[in-house]
Parts: structure tokens; C-alpha cells; sequence
């Protein structure tokens, strides 16, 4: 190698140890999902954030790369997670005129509905005795990914290991939703939307969308107002 | 676009000033949020009550924006960044890498957990909205 004076393997270590890499990768694979996304005719079982998920993790083993190496790049888009957040408060405030005469219920829906939902989610952990790890992380499992990160570790859980369940509860409840509803009764637009934002967050609130307009703003309502009141009232009860 | 991104990481830092001074364990981010809306909200009171803040700030109240309109910083900055939302949970979500062990031992009985809780929690959620908007429409009838 010295005779070419090409410094392959300084090279190579050069890109490895970039920050940038983490945050190549992780453009790149969003991308990816993105794309399949579409391809698929927005198919809740690849959405973007799963196979971006996935795919990055694929590409950290075959390199051999650990996740602080990647993180130490990416954590870039991570700190733009914050302020994003708090823009969720426009699309709340947007919609907030859907609910006119309907706030009473649909608050009491957010109430019980996600103690039901949650409560019984914790409470068979401790059954079948998951460790302590997966029962913090359970918590959360009913409000957006986002929330979830900054939440979990108020908790005592993992953001990561939270953002999974999350994940998971978010596209089975998108993909049943609409099966439950039918064989459940339940007919009335702003009662699947409410019932979908409460259950399945963000994505829930993407199949809400597409099951019509009205059931997309009260998802959307329901999923902002699930994430505040576990934020509020999770750290004491927890 | 560039305002309205002013304007969230003040809020975004507001929040976090407020949960650090009384301890309290909420996320910066979500409480940043709430403040947020509770701002938008006074403002549209302000405005809809008609309480002459427009006038303050030389604007004619007789053509002041409806009361749900978000300033147009605002609604620019969370046109153009919320659509990147899920790609900022990515580099978080990556960090299951270091946790495989956790789905590998408990991940089936995880997700017969998150199954059971929606399979309950989704028709619970949907009846008690649809309760009440019955009972609402049989009162007209």
C-alpha cells in the first residue's frame, strides 16, 4: 500500500469515525422509507420510520459500527426533535375547532380510554413478569414516538426501547382499527378518530386521515392530548 | 420560517426553564408545548374578544385575523418541520441496538401485550365518544 501511497484502511477509518456518517446513514435509509412508503400505497406495516429504523441498524451491524459511533453523528437530528415537538402545539391549536361541542366526551375518551388502554398493557407485564425495563417503557406506549423519547426517561425506561413499543402499537392499531371499528359498531367519524389518536398516536392519526377528514382532526387532537396528560401526570403516578 | 423557528426554541426553552425551577419531571419539549398552545389560545381570545391589542400594534381590529388563525411565522415554521418529524425519532430508535437482548428474551410477550391492550382500549376509546354523540342526537330527535 505504501508503494501507491493510497492510504486505504486511513481512509476508510476517516469515514467511519466521521460525524457525518450517522447522519448520512440516517438521511439516506429515511429516504428509503419514504420511498417504500409510497410504493406501497402508504402501507401502515412499512412505515417510514420502521424501515429507516430497520435498515440503519442493518447497515451499523454489517459495518460493525456500535450505536454511540452512529450516535455521536446523528444526535444532530435528535436535538431538532425539541422544538419540533413544540410545534406539534400549532396543528393542536388548528384543530381545535372540531371539537366544539364534542370536548366533553372527547375528553373523558382520553381519560378512560387511555387509562384502559395503558392500565391493562402495564398491569400484564407485571403479570407475565416482564423485567423492570420493559414495564417503564410500557408507559408510554400510548403517545407519539416523539413524546415517548423525552418521556421514557422521566419514567426510568429507555427511549429506545419505549420508541419500539410505541412503534409497534402504532401500526397494529393502525392496521386493526378499522377492522375493530366494524366489528365493534363503531360508525361515528369523530369516535373512530378520537379512538385511533388515543390507541395508535401518529400513525393511527395517518390511517385517521385516510378514513376522512373529521376522523384525522379529532386522531390528531387525541394524540396531542394523550402525550400532554401522560407527561403531566405519568412522573407522579409512576 | 426562520421567526417561527426563533419562536419554538424559545418556547422549547421557556419549558425548560420552568421544569428545572420547580423540579419538575416533565420533558422541556412537551411542557414547551403546552405553553405554546395556551399562548395561541390567549391570543385568540385577545383578539376575538376584540381588547385592542391589534390596535396597539397599528392594525385596523375591524380586519383583525379570525381567532383560530396561527401567526404566519408559526404555521411556515410547522409546515416546513413537521413533515421531518419522524426522521428526527430515527436516531433514538436506533438505540434498540444496544437493548436486542430485551426483545430477544421478552419481545413476543410485548407484542401479545400491545395487541391485547388495543384490541380492548380501541373500542373503549371509540364507544364512549359514540355514547354520548347518540345520546345527543335521540335528545334532538
Amino acid at each position: 500500500m505504501t508503494d501507491t501511497g493510497l492510504q486505504w484502511s486511513a481512509a476508510w477509518d476517516a469515514i467511519l469515525n466521521s460525524a457525518y456518517l450517522g447522519l448520512f446513514i440516517t438521511l439516506l435509509s429515511f429516504q428509503l422509507g419514504l420511498k417504500l412508503f409510497a410504493v406501497s400505497g402508504r402501507n401502515p406495516l412499512l412505515h417510514p420510520v420502521l424501515v429507516s429504523v430497520l435498515s440503519t441498524c442493518a447497515v451499523l451491524l454489517s459495518l460493525n459500527i456500535s450505536f454511540e459511533q452512529y450516535y455521536h453523528g446523528a444526535q444532530f437530528l435528535s436535538l431538532l426533535l425539541g422544538p419540533v415537538v413544540v410545534a406539534l402545539a400549532i396543528p393542536l391549536y388548528e384543530n381545535l375547532k372540531a371539537l366544539r361541542q364534542y370536548w366533553l366526551p372527547f375528553l373523558l375518551a382520553n381519560v378512560l380510554g387511555g387509562a384502559v388502554t395503558i392500565g391493562l398493557a402495564v398491569w400484564l407485564c407485571y403479570v407475565w413478569d416482564l423485567s423492570a425495563t420493559s414495564i417503564a417503557s410500557m408507559w408510554t406506549k400510548s403517545i407519539t414516538t416523539a413524546f415517548a423519547i423525552e418521556l421514557a426517561p422521566e419514567l426510568g425506561g429507555i427511549a429506545a426501547v419505549a420508541a419500539a413499543i410505541v412503534m409497534v402499537t402504532g401500526i397494529v392499531g393502525a392496521v386493526i382499527g378499522p377492522w375493530v371499528f366494524q366489528w365493534t359498531g363503531i360508525r361515528h367519524s369523530a369516535a373512530q378518530g378520537t379512538a385511533l389518536g388515543i390507541c395508535a398516536h401518529a400513525v393511527g392519526t395517518a390511517r385517521a386521515l385516510e378514513l376522512g377528514s373529521q376522523q384525522g382532526a379529532f386522531a390528531a387532537l387525541s394524540m396531542s392530548v394523550m402525550g400532554i396528560l401522560c407527561a403531566l401526570i405519568l412522573p407522579w403516578l409512576v | 420560517m426562520l421567526s417561527g423557528l426563533i419562536i419554538l426554541c424559545g418556547f422549547y426553552l421557556l419549558g425548560d426553564f420552568i421544569a428545572t425551577l420547580f423540579q419538575w419531571p416533565v420533558p422541556g419539549s412537551i411542557l414547551g408545548m403546552l405553553l405554546l398552545f395556551i399562548a395561541l389560545v390567549l391570543r385568540g381570545l385577545v383578539r376575538g374578544l376584540g381588547l385592542g391589542f391589534g390596535r396597539v400594534f397599528g392594525r385596523d381590529l375591524l380586519h383583525a385575523q379570525p381567532a383560530t388563525h396561527t401567526p404566519d411565522a408559526l404555521h411556515q415554521a410547522a409546515k416546513h418541520l413537521l413533515p421531518y418529524l419522524p426522521l428526527f425519532i430515527v436516531p433514538a430508535s436506533v438505540g434498540i441496538l444496544n437493548y436486542a437482548a430485551v426483545l430477544q428474551t421478552e419481545g413476543w410477550r410485548l407484542l401479545v401485550i400491545i395487541v391485547i391492550s388495543l384490541l380492548v382500549g380501541l373500542p373503549v376509546s371509540g364507544w364512549i365518544m359514540q355514547r354520548w354523540i347518540e345520546r345527543k342526537e335521540t335528545q334532538h330527535d
